[in-house]
C-alpha cells in the first residue's frame, strides 16, 4: 500500500505547472471596453455612404483647400500678430498669479490644511473647464475682442501651472526645509529659502510650456469671438473660402512649430 | 608679482550672470511690446465684476433644471466623440508608436514618423475639425476623427518615448531563444511599455472628454453648439444647466481615470512612479522616461 503510494508520488512530480489562463480582470475589461465603444459608436451614428461618397468627392474637396491663398497672408498679419501678443500676455499673468496658488496647493507649502484643502477644490474645478468655455462667458461680459481671450488664456493657465508646479513642490527634497526649520524660519521664510529655489527651473519650464499652449490656445478661443488669429479664421471658414483658411491654418502651424523648437530647446537646459 | 598673490588669496568671482540678466531683459522687453502695442480697452475691466457676478449669478444659482435633460444628451454625445476619439487614436498611435521608437526601427524611418506625429500635434482639435468639416459633414463624426487624428499625433509621441526607455534585458532573453523581431516586440518589449501607455490612452480620454465639449462652437457636435446658441441668446439659465453638467461630468471622470491609472501603474511590484500618473503630458519631457527607468529597475522586484 505504501510502497504504490510512493511509485504514484514519483511519477506526478516532474508535470509541469499549468500556466495561469487570463485573468478575470482582464477579461471583464476588455469585455467593458467593447460595450463602451459599440455604444459609442453607434450613438454618434456614423453614415458611412455618405463619409465613402464624399471620400470619392476628394480630389474637388481637395482643390477647393490646396493651393493655400498665399495673397492673403499680408491680411492676417494683424491677427497672427495678436494671436502672440495676447499668448505672451495671458502666460506673464497666468504664472505670475499661478505662482502662490501652486504653493497653497502642495501640503508643504500650505500654511494649513484648510487653504491647501480650499485652494486644491478650486484649481480643479478651474482645471475642469475647457478654455474656449471661459472664453464664451468672458466675451459675453467684455464683448468681442481680445481681453476675454486673455482672461480666459490666464484661467487656463492657472489651472496648468498651478496644478504642475503644487506637484513638483510635493516631491522636493526635504532636507532644506528641515534645515531652515532648525535655524528658526518661519513658514513664509521656510517656503522662500527651502521651497522655491528647489522649483524655480520647474517653475520656469512649466510657463515656457504654457506658453507654447497659449499660442494654440489662443488662436482656438478666436472661434468665439475672443480675438487672434481665430477670429479671422472662423470668418473665413463661414464663407468657405478654404484656401485662405489653409493658408492661415498653415501659417499657425509654422508659428507654433517655431515657438516649440525654442521653448523645447530652453526647457532641456532647466531640467 | 604681488598683484598676483593678493589675486589667489581673493575669493573667486561668482559665475557670471550675463546671460541671466539678458533674457531676463528680453523677456520684460517682450511684454511691455505686448501690453502696449495690443490697445487693450483695459477701461473695460472696470464692469467686469458686476458683469460677471450678474451672468454667473444667473448661471449657476438659478441654472434652468427643466433643461437638464437636452444638456446630458449633448454631454452623453460628447462623451461618445471622445471615447471613439481616443480609441481611434490608440489604434493608429500604436503601431507608429513602435515605428517612431529608435531603439524598434531605427534610422531615417523613426525620425521621419516623429516629425509626422509632431506635426499633426500641432494643430489644435478644433481646428482639424474646421479641416473636416467639407469632407465629412457637420455632426458628431467630425468631431471623433478630430479628436482621433489629434490623440494619434500626442499618444504616438508618448508610446515612442515609453518605448525608448525600457529595459534592454527582454529583449535580449526574447532574441537568445530564437525569437523572431515580430516575437521579440510581443515577449520583450510590449509587456514592458504596456501599463503605461494604457494609462495614456486612458488619460488622452480625459482630454478628449473636455475637447469634446467644445468641438460644437465649429458644428462638430457633442455639448458645445448648445452651449453656444444659449449664450448667444442670453438663456443664461439654460447655459448654466450646460456648465453643471460639463464640469460636473469632467470633474467625475477625472476621478474615475485617475484611480484606473493609479491602479494600472502601481499596481504591480513596480515602485511608485508619481510623475507618469499626475504628469503624464509633461512626464517624458521634463524627466525623459529612460532615467526613471534605471531607477526603477535598479532597485529590488519586491522592494517597498
Amino acid at each position: 500500500m505504501s510502497a504504490g503510494l510512493r511509485g504514484g508520488e514519483l511519477r506526478a512530480a516532474p508535470r509541469r505547472p499549468t500556466p495561469p489562463g487570463a485573468s478575470r480582470l482582464l477579461l471583464v475589461g476588455i469585455a467593458v471596453f467593447l460595450a463602451i465603444t459599440a455604444w459609442a459608436v453607434i450613438g454618434l451614428g456614423p453614415n458611412f455612404a455618405r463619409i465613402l461618397a464624399n471620400i470619392s468627392k476628394a480630389p474637388k474637396i481637395i482643390s477647393e483647400f490646396w493651393p493655400p491663398d498665399l495673397g492673403f497672408a499680408p491680411t492676417t498679419a494683424d491677427g497672427m500678430i495678436e494671436t502672440f501678443q495676447m499668448a505672451v500676455l495671458a502666460t506673464a499673468l497666468g504664472s505670475l498669479i499661478a505662482l502662490p496658488v501652486a504653493f497653497l496647493a502642495s501640503r508643504i507649502s500650505a500654511p494649513n490644511g484648510l487653504i491647501l484643502y480650499l485652494d486644491r477644490t478650486i484649481l480643479s474645478v478651474v482645471r475642469s473647464v475647457p478654455d474656449i468655455l471661459y472664453a464664451i462667458i468672458f466675451v459675453s461680459v467684455l464683448s468681442i475682442g481680445p481681453l476675454p481671450g486673455i482672461l480666459a488664456l490666464i484661467l487656463f493657465n492657472i489651472g496648468i501651472i498651478g496644478k504642475l508646479l503644487s506637484e513638483t513642490v510635493d516631491g522636493i527634497d526635504p532636507g532644506p526645509i528641515e534645515a531652515a526649520r532648525a535655524s528658526g524660519a518661519n513658514h513664509t521664510q521656510m517656503v522662500w529659502s527651502s521651497v522655491m529655489p528647489q522649483v524655480l527651473p520647474n517653475y520656469v519650464a512649466y510657463a515656457l510650456y504654457t506658453f507654447e499652449l497659449n499660442i494654440r490656445a489662443s488662436a482656438v478661443v478666436g472661434f468665439v469671438g475672443a480675438g487672434g488669429i481665430g477670429l479671422v479664421l472662423d470668418t473665413q471658414r463661414k464663407f468657405f473660402a478654404y484656401d485662405r483658411v489653409a493658408m492661415i491654418v498653415l501659417e499657425l502651424f509654422v508659428m507654433v512649430v517655431i515657438i516649440e523648437l525654442i521653448s523645447e530647446r530652453l526647457r532641456r537646459r532647466l531640467a | 608679482m604681488t598683484t598676483l598673490a593678493a589675486d589667489t588669496q581673493a575669493r573667486p568671482l561668482p559665475p557670471s550672470k550675463w546671460r541671466r540678466n539678458v533674457s531676463l531683459l528680453a523677456v520684460a522687453l517682450v511684454l511691455l511690446w505686448a501690453l502696449f502695442a495690443s490697445n487693450l480697452p483695459f477701461d473695460r475691466l472696470l464692469g467686469l465684476p458686476s458683469g460677471l457676478a450678474t451672468i454667473l449669478g444667473d448661471m449657476l444659482f438659478f441654472p434652468d433644471w427643466s433643461y437638464f435633460g437636452t444638456a446630458w444628451e449633448g454631454m452623453v454625445e460628447s462623451i461618445q466623440m471622445a471615447w471613439v476619439g481616443t480609441v481611434i487614436g490608440a489604434v493608429l498611435s500604436l503601431p507608429l508608436g513602435f515605428l517612431g521608437a529608435k531603439n524598434v526601427s531605427g534610422g531615417a524611418l523613426s525620425v521621419v514618423i516623429r516629425q509626422v506625429l509632431n506635426a499633426i500635434r500641432a494643430f489644435p482639435e478644433i481646428i482639424l475639425a474646421v479641416l473636416f468639416i467639407p469632407p465629412l459633414g457637420l455632426g458628431a463624426v467630425t468631431g471623433a476623427v478630430a479628436l482621433g487624428l489629434h490623440s494619434t499625433g500626442t499618444l504616438g509621441k508618448l508610446t515612442a518615448e515609453v518605448i525608448e526607455g525600457i529595459d534592454a534585458g527582454p529583449i535580449e532573453a526574447a532574441r537568445s531563444t530564437g525569437a523572431n523581431q515580430v516575437q521579440t516586440l510581443r515577449w520583450g518589449v510590449l509587456p514592458q511599455v504596456l501599463p503605461e501607455i494604457v494609462a495614456f490612452w486612458i488619460y488622452r480620454f480625459e482630454i478628449n472628454v473636455r475637447a469634446s465639449a467644445v468641438l460644437g462652437v465649429v458644428g462638430a457636435g457633442g455639448v458645445g453648439q448648445s452651449l453656444v446658441n444659449t449664450v448667444n441668446f442670453r438663456h443664461w439659465d439654460k447655459a448654466g444647466m450646460l456648465l453643471v453638467v460639463i464640469i460636473g461630468t469632467v470633474i467625475l471622470i477625472d476621478l474615475a481615470s485617475g484611480r484606473i491609472r493609479r491602479r494600472i501603474i502601481e499596481g504591480g511590484d513596480k515602485p511608485s512612479r508619481g510623475q507618469m500618473i499626475e504628469q503624464p503630458e509633461f512626464a517624458t519631457e521634463i524627466a525623459p522616461p529612460r532615467a526613471a527607468r534605471t531607477m526603477s529597475f535598479s532597485l529590488p522586484r519586491r522592494a517597498r
